[in-house]
């Protein structure tokens, strides 16, 4: 490792570090406008410039292109240095307009504080000073090219990071424009990081523009539950709202950088309709008279019924905090569940992924882009974390290899193997592939069962010529490659893919691969609600049970059956026999106008909270802003009403463990600190898995892995291969798989207006040959009837995805909730195209 | 990824986007065909207009903007109508110490045009370039792709006459 010697200070840094990585360790920072550490360096600015005074290099040099070598001597201090840094401030200042007092970046603006500390404070060029004409780049990133000094970040950040086309550098010269082809919105799900890594304000965020400075702010560390990554953000409050959310850097998760859903999926904490009244029957009432009521007609339920006639509902938004309170008081009271899925099936794959997760197997975000090889089983990684996309581009970048097993017509901003195989065949593609790659011979360590696994695999020769061929390509590269990564969805794939994946993971590791895995789940505290989830009864048969009139009560803490149960016509029928519908939630969802009493709850904003991603990661979220109405709501954009109380105007919303201590014990409970507290600290006798994690203010900063007990959980089951024998599909129909896209299917986010302004029409797609046989072309319009009546929808004819499928996104604008059962067939005969 | 899932242009004849497809199909990286199939098309309409920078993006599979970032790059690519004449003045180092600029104010005043437009009989567009590699030759100019130099006043008016004689 290799020691320097910067402004008279010793430093030791890793070999291959930059003299301006040296530096900032020492906590000198360097002044820099292209250099950023996510995108390394470029040395095109010449503002980093220090001079080497002894060691290999000598003279000024560029501090972001020297690696760091012994016996370096370094001054940032020097005259020569400085002078020439004053020099390139002075230069790249000539043109920029000064117009930092309506500039939205002030305050926080790089170019502001390099001129400053550069020491350029007078203005010597009396000059014409170039100009452009902006361009609209959507409702995301505001445009403003007079500003720039030509750094290159944004469409290094945008070609090379992100892997997408449509943003880059034009003209020559002092001409130079960063910017579209044409007016329009930046198709990246990642563009809003412009405005975080423009060192100035070219990009600026839209939908906060002229909102406040950066000091004005209360800025909160925060992270993003809009999908199960778990990304670290910093959530920037002012006047009672959440305005802006910025990235912020995760060692392990997302690194520099989120996603646009993760940056603007906030707007339902400030959302207008949000109930912020408790209410029974509809009406306006306190908190206190409200848990009153709702614990009366709880206890008369129980009274004629007992305990097993309430049944309680939680979501996999919910904090582990609530999650927990509601499991404790199930238990306690008798109550039935907490059920925290709503489909069998997915609390299955969720438990087999949390408990297969084994250390030795999970790998984190930041460590996926150290693979040479990632398999994906069942995963659309824009569609459904974005940032795992941007990860696998990393991988690719370096010279990992990708092969996606997935029937949807996957789309990545980068080359990729895509197996578009049928929903049926993923697990035997998966299998053939890994088998193919995997010499049994070079296994040395691998156990028994392992060794029945592996020759239980059929022979590829069960599968089309043309697949053999593709999945024999794909196998050599995964046999060359020394660090395999398997990334595995839980939205399409079968019950049995997420055990099968870490099998396979174990395979390769017993041929001496560096193997990881990495499961995607389907919200943000899946993981979480896993470990919680109660092994005895089903959503469906707590459903069942209140269509027999066995159970009369129903708890709902943040989750919305209308929206996310298959069947909205059998639930609207199941509230109508309930005699008591209690809801707690932060949204004003369709199931909340159901409710007999309605108890509001604080978002993550404003109660914090801890969250478990989908690599076990345990992170908690401190508060940011205290549960109140939005000035901007209350005084419709005037000066707020001058009516002097001791509450805060919408105000009572209380966190979700809270609320459901208050609703449950007849005694005045502590104050929410106090419950929080006793929920974590009895969380062990929930879940073994627990007992190793220490008190909230001793974890590291990027969290800290649950680690599953569960080594007993059963390795290589067959269940799969059997799982293969039981082929269901009717004749000629094709399977509805229902999906997720980036914008418009995740809850949270649907309350967003930018991000509704990023909607695609809700569009099924379909196999080119399912839609000639139908005689369908694409954009047809088509009516689908499912079990509760038709729905209509455009058709995209797709090649690259399965046939015998239609996938249907969950779209907010289509109502696809009329399902019987899943997983649902649909005959020919069912689609009919519209004529216009 | 596919950049360009919409309509073909049809604007290129089918002969030439035939002859250019086949050349494409020929080669392992398409991309690198950028600037010839560039001029190709500039060769067949005199510029580079917006359809056909999209037509480039469709037959090598870029996106628009990549085309666009490399066609307003190139002095020899030109995105707008240029004249049957276009000269390109040279303006860097050598040519600047031998009085290019007397050559450019020369051209600007007898044609009536400044640096960039075209004579509104189309005959003449005048364009500066950096360093053409003729600095043997300085001040030099570029015709058509033609080099001229050293240049004096009188030598550019008699060149002038002889292009706007051939008309």
């Amino acid at each position: 490792m290799p020691k320097l010697i910067i402004d008279d200070r010793e430093i030791e840094v890793p070999a291959g570090t930059k003299v301006i990585e040296a530096a900032e360790r020492l906590g000198i920072k360097i002044p820099r406008f292209c250099y950023h550490p996510g995108l390394g360096s470029v040395g095109a600015c010449r503002v980093c410039a220090v001079k080497f005074l002894e060691g290999p290099f000598k003279g000024v040099q560029m501090s972001c292109m020297i690696d760091a070598k012994d016996g370096m001597v370094v001054s940032t201090t020097d005259e020569e240095a400085v002078n020439f840094r004053q020099y390139v401030i002075e230069w790249l200042m000539l043109n920029h307009p000064h117009d930092c007092p309506v500039c939205d970046e002030g305050g926080h603006c790089l170019l502001q504080d390099m001129t400053v500390s550069g020491g350029h404070g007078i203005r010597r060029y009396l000059g014409l000073k170039r100009t452009y004409h902006d361009q609209y780049l959507g409702p995301l990133v505001q445009h403003e090219m007079n500003r720039c000094i030509h750094c290159y970040r944004c469409s290094r950040f945008y070609q090379e990071f992100t892997g997408y086309h449509d943003l880059g550098v034009m003209q020559i010269g002092s001409r130079t424009f960063f910017g579209r082809y044409q007016d329009g919105t930046l198709e990246s799900p990642f563009a809003g990081n412009l405005s975080d890594i423009c060192p100035t304000g070219v990009y600026t965020d839209k939908p906060s523009r002229f909102f406040g400075r950066r000091w004005d702010y209360q800025r909160s560390p925060s992270i993003c539950i809009n999908c199960s990554l778990g990304c670290h953000t910093v959530a920037s409050g002012r006047y009672r709202e959440v305005v802006r959310q910025e990235a912020r850097y995760s060692e392990a998760v997302n690194g520099y950088f989120i996603c646009d859903r993760g940056r603007y999926g906030f707007f339902y904490t400030s959302n207008e309709e949000r109930p912020r009244q408790a209410l029974v029957d509809g009406k306006e009432v306190s908190y206190d008279q409200a848990i009153r009521e709702a614990r009366e007609k709880l206890g008369e339920l129980i009274k004629s019924t007992g305990p097993d006639a309430v049944a309680c509902v939680s979501s996999e938004r919910s904090s582990l905090e609530t999650q927990a309170m509601l499991k404790k008081i199930c238990q306690t009271k008798g109550w039935q569940g907490p059920h925290y899925f709503l489909d069998e099936s997915m609390a299955q794959k969720v438990k087999s992924a949390s408990s297969r997760l084994e250390s030795g197997l999970a790998v984190s975000l930041r460590e996926l882009e150290s693979a040479d090889f990632i398999l994906v089983i069942g995963a659309d990684p824009v569609n459904e974390a974005p940032m795992l996309a941007l990860a696998m581009r990393q991988a690719q970048r370096r010279g990992g290899k990708i092969a996606v097993i997935d029937p949807r017509p996957v789309s990545l901003p980068f080359e990729f193997h895509h197996l578009n195989v049928t929903p049926n065949e993923v697990n035997l593609c998966a299998s053939l592939l890994v088998k193919t790659a995997v010499d049994l011979g070079a296994a040395t360590d691998l156990e028994q069962p392992g060794i029945e696994f592996y020759q239980a695999i059929p022979k590829l020769e069960t599968v089309s010529s043309s697949l053999q061929e593709q999945i024999a390509k794909v196998a050599q590269e995964l046999k060359e490659s020394k660090r395999p990564i398997i990334v595995c969805g839980t939205e399409t794939v079968r019950q049995t893919t997420p055990a099968l994946a870490a099998d396979h993971a174990l395979l390769l590791q017993a041929t001496n691969k560096q193997a990881g895995l990495f499961y995607l789940l389907p919200g943000a505290n899946s993981f979480s609600a896993s470990l919680l989830a109660s092994e005895d009864g089903s959503f469906l048969e707590t459903l069942e049970g209140i269509e027999n009139g066995t159970i009369k009560g129903l708890i709902l803490v943040e989750r919305d059956l209308l929206l996310h149960f298959h069947d909205r016509q059998r639930m609207e029928l199941a509230f109508e026999k309930l005699e008591l519908l209690v809801v707690l939630d932060y949204v004003n969802s369709r199931t909340q106008q159901r409710a007999h009493i309605f108890l509001p709850t604080s978002t993550l904003y404003e109660a914090g909270g801890i969250f478990i991603t989908q690599e076990g990661r345990l992170q908690v979220v401190p508060r940011a802003h205290l549960s109140g109405t939005p000035i901007a709501q209350v005084s419709g954009g005037n000066h707020p009403p001058r009516i002097y109380e001791s509450e805060i105007p919408g105000g009572e919303p209380r966190p979700g463990w809270q609320a459901l201590a208050e609703l449950v014990h007849e005694e005045p409970q502590p104050d929410e600190n106090t419950t929080r507290s006793s929920v974590l600290n009895g969380l062990s006798e929930l879940n073994p898995a627990f007992a190793t994690i220490p008190a909230i203010d001793e974890l590291p900063e990027d969290g800290m892995r649950v680690s599953s007990p569960e080594e007993s959980s059963p390795r290589f089951s067959l269940d799969w291969i059997h799982e293969l024998e039981r082929k269901e599909s009717p004749d000629k129909s094709l399977e509805l798989v229902l999906v997720n896209w980036t914008f418009s299917t995740e809850e949270l986010s649907q309350y967003s207006p930018p991000l509704m302004k990023l909607e695609k029409e809700a569009a099924v797609f379909m196999h080119v040959d399912d839609a000639t046989s139908l005689g369908l072309s694409d954009s047809d319009k088509v009516t689908i009837l499912l079990d509760r009546g038709a729905l209509e929808a455009s058709v995209s004819v797709k090649e690259n995805m399965a046939p015998g499928i239609i996938v249907m996104p969950r779209h907010r604008l289509l109502e696809w909730q009329k399902i019987e059962t899943l997983p649902k067939f649909v005959s020919h005969e069912e689609i009919k195209k519209v004529s216009v | 990824m596919d950049h360009n899932e919409d309509v073909i242009h049809p604007m290129l004849p089918a002969k030439l986007r035939t002859s250019l497809a086949e050349h494409i199909a020929r080669v392992d990286h398409p991309r690198e065909l950028v600037v010839d199939v560039m001029f190709a098309i500039q060769d067949q309409f005199g510029f580079l207009s917006d359809e056909a920078v999209e037509e480039v993006a469709q037959l090598l599979n870029m996106s628009p903007l990549e085309v666009e970032e490399l066609a307003t790059f190139y002095t020899f690519i030109y995105r707008e109508p240029v004249g049957k004449y276009v000269i390109h003045v040279c303006d860097s180092v050598v040519c600047w110490m031998d009085g290019y600029e007397s050559i450019q104010d020369h051209l600007r005043s007898k044609l009536g045009i400044e640096m960039g437009e075209t004579t509104s009989d189309g005959l003449f567009t005048l364009l500066p370039v950096c360093c053409i590699g003729y600095c043997d030759r300085s001040p030099a100019i570029l015709i058509n792709k033609e080099v001229y130099g050293p240049l004096t006043p009188e030598k550019l008016d008699e060149i002038l006459e002889n292009l706007r004689a051939q008309g």
